[in-house]
């Protein structure tokens, strides 16, 4: 569904990432970690548009993306919910939302449609609901990384990219995170997902990528890099 | 005495109002691409002198569509040539220059086609004044009055209740986010261009009547619209309408109590005094992102 090959990209002259080649399979979830300052905030951007890469290829469901612009990219199928939740804040909740569904607002959709996928959101994230007429800048860290996620989930996405929706929050909350990403998969989204919390991540993932200084060191089943000693060492801490 | 004084704050009020429509203007190219049009003043100028040619063949109310639509090509023309080229390389103040420029060419144009002198505009309204509780008012300054407030309030309902309206609101909170919806925020920054310069071809239509027309009027209202929109704050819709009615009626006031000649003078002295006292933070409190 989501392939992309040798991709190079960087800020400036800086080049951050050194051929990174990583393939999302239909329905699957997968999952890419490392440290701090790996790049794998930067290799979504550079999937979705934020970023223009250098060289290598990016293909979403067959077709060419490579070096598009984030907003057609959008149209074809790809949300991405990004790191920092950057969700729109003098906007309420409920715009939010409606904006996540903008490319599909703006063809020939009835509007009832896009209503219906919104009182989906809030029954999945029954606190949206509470807070739906409330300026989403006035919303917790957790509330905000809720909706940056319902709000990706609006498009409807052939893929969506997840980059640390379990930042900053509460314990309790990170577990409520990955239950929602775990019903995703239930129902065969495709995912791309970023984390920190790598042993719970690779716990829901089919497949895992480990990512080091801009290269894919390590790769393979989830199960499996959850019992490769060297990741174990590196990643996963010995508690896990 | 005191009616003199309520007489001189009443038609500062709509002169007032004029600033707030072209520093509102500022406000909304500001809001999504952090860049302003310094030829604010000289689109208001164009939209008053195509509405001066329009007006004698349609009369007042068919011109006003013909001047907007006007409006909103000659801002699309700015951002294209002036400003996106300089958003795209980042550039610090490549747009000041662009849009300074592009002013002095439209300024030349008006000059070549309708000349230097000031021209009457016809007035929709009768020209003689009504009178409230012993202050005269002219029915034209009502209008100013109403049609500021009205298309601040569109423009604001637009943004509140429209898809594509949101879509302009978000790609002012955060641009790239707008951008992973779908948003086509490049064009986002195109249209604000276009409704700002369609606010300031309006706003060149309603006073005209007042104070006629002409190629040299849009350069001082420019700048003193630009230092309302500073001083009432580059995001606030309330504080230029306020800071806008100050300036209208402080004008009026030094006109009569000083000299007609120092008209132009508080704005201006506004402008230099905002400089002095905030010369680097120029557009810092609009800029600190709120969260
Ligand atoms: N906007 C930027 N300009 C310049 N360099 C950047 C920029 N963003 C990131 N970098 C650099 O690129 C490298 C990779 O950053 P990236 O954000 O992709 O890491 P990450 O794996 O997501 O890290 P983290 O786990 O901390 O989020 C880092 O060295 C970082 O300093
Ligand atoms: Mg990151």
């Amino acid at each position: 569904m989501l392939k992309i090959e040798k991709l190079v990209a960087g800020y400036g002259k800086v080049r951050v990432l050194q051929e990174v080649s990583i393939t999302v399979p239909k329905g699957q979830l997968v999952t890419l970690i490392g440290s701090n300052g790996a790049g794998k905030t930067t290799t979504l951007r550079a999937i979705s548009g934020m970023l223009k890469p250098e060289s290598g290829t990016v293909m979403l469901a067959g077709a060419d993306i490579t070096g598009m612009p984030s907003h057609e990219i959008a149209k074809r199928g790809l949300a991405h919910s990004p790191e920092g939740r950057r969700v729109f804040s003098t906007l309420s909740v409920a715009d939010n939302l409606e904006l996540g569904a903008f490319t599909r607002a703006i063809g020939a959709r009835p509007r009832g449609e896009i209503r219906q996928d919104r009182e989906r959101m809030y029954e999945m994230f029954p606190r949206l609901a509470e807070r739906r007429a409330q300026f989403a800048g006035t919303l917790s860290g957790g509330e905000q990384q809720m909706l940056a996620m319902a709000r990706a989930l609006m498009l409807n996405p052939e893929v969506l990219l997840l980059d640390e929706p379990s930042m900053g929050l509460a314990p309790l909350l990170v577990e409520e995170v990955f239950a929602t990403i775990a019903r995703l998969k239930e129902r065969r989204v495709t995912m791309l997902l970023v984390e920190q919390f790598a042993a719970a991540a690779l716990d829901v993932a089919d497949y895992g990528y480990v990512l080091e200084n801009g290269r894919v060191t390590v790769s393979g089943e989830a199960a499996k890099l959850r019992g490769d000693p060297a990741v174990r060492a590196a990643y996963l801490g010995a508690a896990h | 005495m005191l009616q003199i004084l309520a007489q001189l704050i009443v038609s500062g009020i709509s002169v007032g109002m004029i600033y707030a429509v072209i520093a509102f203007g500022y406000q909304l190219t500001f809001a999504t691409s952090k860049t302003l049009n310094f030829g604010q003043g000289e689109a208001l100028m164009l939209g008053s002198l195509v509405g001066w040619t329009v007006v004698a063949y349609t009369g007042y109310w068919l011109m006003l569509p013909v001047v907007l639509a006007f409006g909103l090509v000659q801002g699309a023309v700015v951002e294209r040539l002036g400003v996106r080229q300089a958003i795209k390389t980042k550039s610090e103040s490549g747009w000041i220059m662009a849009t300074i420029a592009l002013g002095i060419i439209f300024r030349n144009l008006a000059e070549n086609i309708w000349g230097r002198d000031a021209l009457k505009f016809p007035s929709p309204l009768p020209e003689t004044p009504i009178a409230l509780g012993g202050v005269r008012v002219l029915p034209m300054e009502i209008a100013i009055v109403v049609g500021a407030i009205a298309m601040m309030a569109a423009v604001e309902l637009f943004n509140r209740r429209s898809i594509y309206g949101k879509a302009v609101v978000a790609t002012a909170n955060d641009r790239d986010a707008a951008g992973l919806m779908g948003i086509n925020t490049g064009r986002v920054i195109t249209f604000s261009y276009a409704l700002s310069s369609l606010a300031a071809a309006f706003a060149g239509v309603l006073i005209a009547p007042v104070t006629s027309t002409g190629a040299a009027m849009g350069g001082a209202l420019g700048l003193k619209a630009f230092a309302v929109a500073i001083i009432g704050g580059l995001s606030s819709g309330v504080g230029v309408v306020v800071g806008g009615v100050i300036l209208g009626i402080t004008e009026n006031l030094t006109g009569y109590y000083i000299s007609t000649g120092y008209k132009d003078v508080p704005g201006l002295v506004l402008l230099l005094l905002v400089l002095s006292f905030r010369p680097a933070g120029l557009f810092g409190r609009a800029t600190i992102k709120k969260v």
